[in-house]
This record gives C-alpha cells, structure tokens and sequence, in this order.
C-alpha cells in the first residue's frame, strides 16, 4: 500500500530561464483529496505532469514512498499513477470499453489480451463512474459530462494507488461537477492519493481534505479549507474581485464581484 | 481467434487465390489454366516444365502476380502504420521520405546504368540492370527517412510535427535533386526515357529476387505487428495520455518507423511509385468498421494485396494490351476516391 507522495524543490521551465514551477515542496497522503489551486498560468498542470513523471524538471525529486517516479520505465510508473488528462482528442474511432481497457495497458500481457480480472476492471471503473450505460458506445457519442466521467473511469480501473486529475469540471453543468468531485471524494476515501487540479474554488471547497495555492511557480499556502478559503490567502493570489462568504451550514465560498457599470448618459 | 476472424481469413484467401489466377491468366500472349497449373507445378518441381516459351512466361506471370500481392500489402501495412504514428489519417509512406529517396536512388542508377527499357529485361538481357535499380532505390529510401528521421530528433525526442516538417523539406531537396537530373538527361533519350517510365511504376518482369525483397521486409514489418498495434492505438490520445498509461512512446515511434519505411521502401524499390495504396487502404478498412489499429493493421496485409491486384487486374481486362502501369493507374482511381474521402471527412480534416 503506498502512503506517500512526496515533491521536494521542483523547477521547471519550457524554455531557457523562464521558470514555470520555482523550488515547489508538496506532500500528499493516501485517504486524501487534495485541491490544487491558483490562477491560469500559475504552473498547476505543469506542476501535476512533473508529479505524474511525464515532464522532467530541472532539479527536484518526485517519490513515492521513497522510491523516485522519473526514474521509473512508463510501465511501472503506470501501474502507480493514474492521469487524467485535461484535453483528449475526439477519438472517433475509439468505443468506450477498448478506451477504457486502455487504463490497463501496463497490466495485459502482450500476446494473452485482457484477462479476466482487466474485464473486472474494466466493469468496476465504468460503474464507480456511473457509467456502465456508455460502455458500447464511441467515445466521440458521448455528451461532455458522460466523456468525462468514462475518462475519470479509465484512470479507476488502471487501479494505481495514485490519482493525479487535471481540470475534470471544466465544460461541465454544475449538477455533473458535483458528481465528479463527490467521485474524486470517494476514491480518495478508498485509500487512494487523489491530487485534483482546478478553478472550481467552491467544489474544492467542499470536498477536499486540504487545498494548496500555487502562484507564480511557487506554493504559497497548503492547509486545511478553511484555512485556505480567506481573503488573507486568495485575495494576493486572486485579486480584489473575490467576495467571501459562509453558506447557511457554515463552510466558506467565494464569488467573483462584478464592478457595477454606470450607463453613460448621452 | 474467433470464428468470424477464421471465416474472414478463409475469405481473404479465396478471394485472393481467385485474383491471382485471373492475374496469371490475362496477358498478351494466350494462356489457359491447364498450361499455367502445369507450369506452376514445374516451377515446384512437381511437374515437368513446359516447352521453354511457355514456361518462361508463367514464370514471369507467378513473378509478376507474388510481386503485386507482396507490394500492396507492403505498401497498406506501412501506409496503417505512418497514419498510426502521425496521428493523422492523411499520412502515408512518402511524407517521411520513402518515394522520394527511391525516385533519386533509381535516377542514379539508370544515369550510372546508362538508360534501361523496362519491357527489355525479359531473359537473356536480365543481369544488372533489373537489380542494380530496385537495389540503389531501397538503399537510398532507407537512407533518405534514415536522414528524416536522423534530423528530426536531434534534439532529443522526435515530435511528430517535427518528422512532418523535416520530411516536407528533405521531400523538396530530394525532388530538386531528382528534377534536376531529369532536366539534365533531356537530350539522353535512353536515361530520360527510362527515368519516366520508372517514375510510373511497374509490375511487369519481375523476378524471384524481387518478390523475395519484398516479401522479407514485409515479414519483418509483419512481425513488428504486435509490438505495435495496441500503442498506436493508445496513441490516438495523444504521446502524453499513452505515455501516462504505460505506453514507451519513443520505442514505438522507432519501431513504427522502421518497420514501415523498410517494407515501403522494398515495393517502392521494386515497383516504382505506386501512390495511394497506403492513405487509401487503412481508410477502406476504417470504412468497414476495424478502426483500432490492432484490426486494421492486420487487415491492411489481405486488403492492400487485393487492393492493388484487383485494380490490377480490372485495368488489364478492360485496357488489355494497352495497359497502364500501375502508378498510372493508382493515381486515376486513387486520386478520386482520396477526394471522395476527404469532402467525407471535412469535419476531421478541418481540425487538422
């Protein structure tokens, strides 16, 4: 069982001298959801690709229980790291239940196929997700909020105990967000390490165990939600739009403040 | 394997063995099946040989109908491959540089060969020339992506925009060179001649060295089927998403490439240009509903041999002895039908 995901002085840059991601120390625990949080251009996916070994950084380790993720061949760091991906193409071509046999890759054996625990798999992941209904359809069928759940499927049934999630709400009505971050919420509660990246501050809000704050390449603030929903926090972050609020059972949000326009008189 | 796999790999074969039959039987000079069948078992060493002209040409016919078979399937497999790698349905061979290497490599050696009819290789005057071609333009197809490939991932990983961008250019250095020489053997009746007429392709007097060229790339790249058919597949994510899920992106990328530049190259090399069977075939085959790489790969071997053989044959038929080489003839149904594809497919092709 692996209990900890642990990044210490992570740089990153895309080109020379441009730092994205600036000396960032995190730590996530299994049974956690944690909400990465921070303004667009902030290093929050770049921050989530070098946690997953898919972008190397500068200097800085990743380890999982002590054992260093980028040195890992593809393979084994499959069968520890579950992604999923902000954008996918629209994979025409692909139906629902080979897209989802995808998540097992690193697990079936080249020349045997799936077995029958990849189909469990496979059936588990669609169900955890809610959608067993999509199953023999093509990916490219599917409305925005059934695709997303069976890419969040996907990374269920690749069965790593680590779950790295990029803006999964993103083009979602806010009946399917809450439906995917009470999912989030729940395979984090199975003893999963669960990392979502995100814009919704209310959604990660209510269901994170802890938020962390990334501004200009650098971590400003990890701590628990009620610690991390203030003004003191998010305001410098942010800006001096935000409005603060508590919701009628007492947990905090947050809503952008329009300035009032005056309408010119001519 | 399941029963509808076996019944369509009978299928295959029957469809197959009667398109190559009807091959060996059309040609200029008459044939009927009891020569043919007598003089196929001959070459088997089951029967006697026929008398020396007749048997010489079902051996040309048999040399003739393997070498169609081996190149079309050749040319799908590699072109399923390209597209795969790519990500790009509109891929083929000739992007990463495999027609046009084969175009300079066989100009070079007619220049060096000092001209070559292809119609005056039939026995006797057969030697050099009908392998010094094929030979130079594999060499320089291989060399040629080799060179692609080489200067596309010099910094580190090649991007597949990267290979598109740098085949483009190489392609344009590789036809300067190639027009040039054409301009420059103008008045060489002989080279001129020759350099066309290869640059139309040509499945006519082929021989056992030939289809054995042919046939071992394409067993190689066969055999590269299964270390890369569920990565391709994986790969319509994107490198990123397949690499996440445990995919080596840049060993399958590699193996990708190998595997379909050397059998493109092999019919390239042996039969000339013959456009299209590799963008059209894997579109026939997604047409028909195997659009997962780990079907249509397979399914690109039957359907590219059929594809070419039975245009082949068609062309025959209705033109007989005024037949069209098969670069001629690939291009006036292939250019069509890719038309036809791509006013189908707008909506893809406006994402590009």
């Amino acid at each position: 069982m692996v209990e900890r995901l642990q990044a210490r002085g992570i740089r990153f840059a895309y080109a020379p001298g441009q730092l994205v991601l600036d000396g960032v120390d995190l730590d996530l625990s299994r049974g956690e959801l944690v909400s990465l949080v921070g303004p667009n251009g902030s290093g929050k996916s770049t921050l989530l690709r070098c946690l997953a070994g898919l972008a190397a950084p500068l200097s800085g380790t990743v380890e999982l229980d002590g054992q260093s993720l980028p040195s890992m061949s593809p393979q084994e760091r499959a069968l520890r790291v579950a992604v999923v991906p902000q954008l996918l193409p629209s994979l025409y071509d692909v139906l629902v239940e080979d897209f989802v046999l995808g998540g097992r890759y690193a697990r079936i054996d080249r020349w045997a196929g799936p077995k029958a625990s990849d189909r469990e798999a496979l059936e588990r992941g669609l169900a955890a997700c809610d959608a067993l209904d999509c199953r023999g359809r093509a990916m490219s069928e599917l409305s925005g909020g059934q695709r997303q759940r069976v890419v969040v499927a996907r990374a269920v049934a690749q069965e790593a105990p680590v779950l790295l999630v990029d803006e999964p709400t993103t083009s979602l009505d806010p009946e399917h967000q809450v439906s995917i971050f009470e999912l989030l919420a729940r395979l984090a509660c199975d003893g999963r390490i669960v990392l979502v990246v995100t814009h919704e501050l209310n959604l990660a809000a209510q269901f994170s165990a802890a938020m962390a704050v990334l501004h200009g390449g650098k971590l400003v603030a990890r701590g628990s939600v009620d610690a991390m929903m203030r003004s003191e926090v998010l305001t410098p972050v942010y800006g001096e739009r935000l409005h603060f609020g508590r919701m009628d059972d007492g947990r905090p949000f947050v809503v952008p403040r329009a300035r009032l326009l005056r309408r010119s008189q001519g | 394997m399941t029963r509808r796999d076996v019944a369509l790999a009978l299928g295959y074969g029957i469809a197959l063995g009667v398109l190559a039959v009807l091959s060996m039987l059309l040609g200029s000079s008459s044939l009927d099946a009891q020569q043919l069948f007598g003089g196929l078992g001959a070459m088997l060493g089951l029967a006697e040989p026929l008398e020396r002209n007749a048997q010489a040409i079902v051996e040309l016919r048999v040399w003739r109908a393997i070498c169609t078979l081996g190149v079309g399937a050749s040319l799908a497999l590699s072109g399923g491959m390209i597209q795969g790698m790519f990500r790009n349905a509109l891929a083929s061979p000739s992007l990463i540089g495999v027609t046009g290497g084969a175009s300079l490599g066989a100009a070079f050696a007619i220049l060096a060969l000092g001209g070559y009819a292809p119609r005056l290789v039939l026995e006797g005057s057969g030697g050099l020339e009908a392998f010094a071609i094929p030979f130079c333009s594999f060499v320089m197809a291989l060399a040629t992506t080799a060179l692609v490939a080489t200067i596309a991932s010099a910094r580190g990983r090649a991007s597949v925009t990267t290979l598109l961008l740098v085949g483009i250019a190489v392609n344009m250095c590789v036809a300067g060179v190639f027009a040039a020489i054409q301009y420059l053997t103008l008045e060489e009746w002989e080279v001129s001649r020759a350099i066309l007429a290869w640059t139309f392709g040509t499945l006519d007097d082929r021989k056992g060295l030939h289809c054995a060229t042919v046939l071992l790339a394409l067993a190689l790249a066969t055999l590269s089927i299964p270390f890369v058919a569920r990565e391709l597949d994986l790969l319509k994510g994107g490198e990123e998403d397949a690499e996440s899920l445990g995919v080596d992106v840049a060993r399958t990328k590699r193996i990708a490439l190998v595997s379909a530049s050397l059998s493109a190259s092999a019919a390239v090399a042996v039969a000339g240009q013959i456009g299209f069977v590799g963008l059209v075939v894997p579109h026939l085959i997604r047409l028909c509903g195997a659009g997962s790489y780990r079907r249509l790969l397979w399914h690109s071997l039957p359907v590219g041999a059929l594809f070419l053989l039975g245009a082949d044959v068609l062309q025959r038929f209705l033109l007989g002895d005024g037949a069209l080489q098969p670069g001629v003839m690939m291009s006036l149904v292939g250019g069509p039908f890719f038309l036809f594809l791509l006013i189908r497919s707008r909506r893809e092709v406006s994402t590009w």
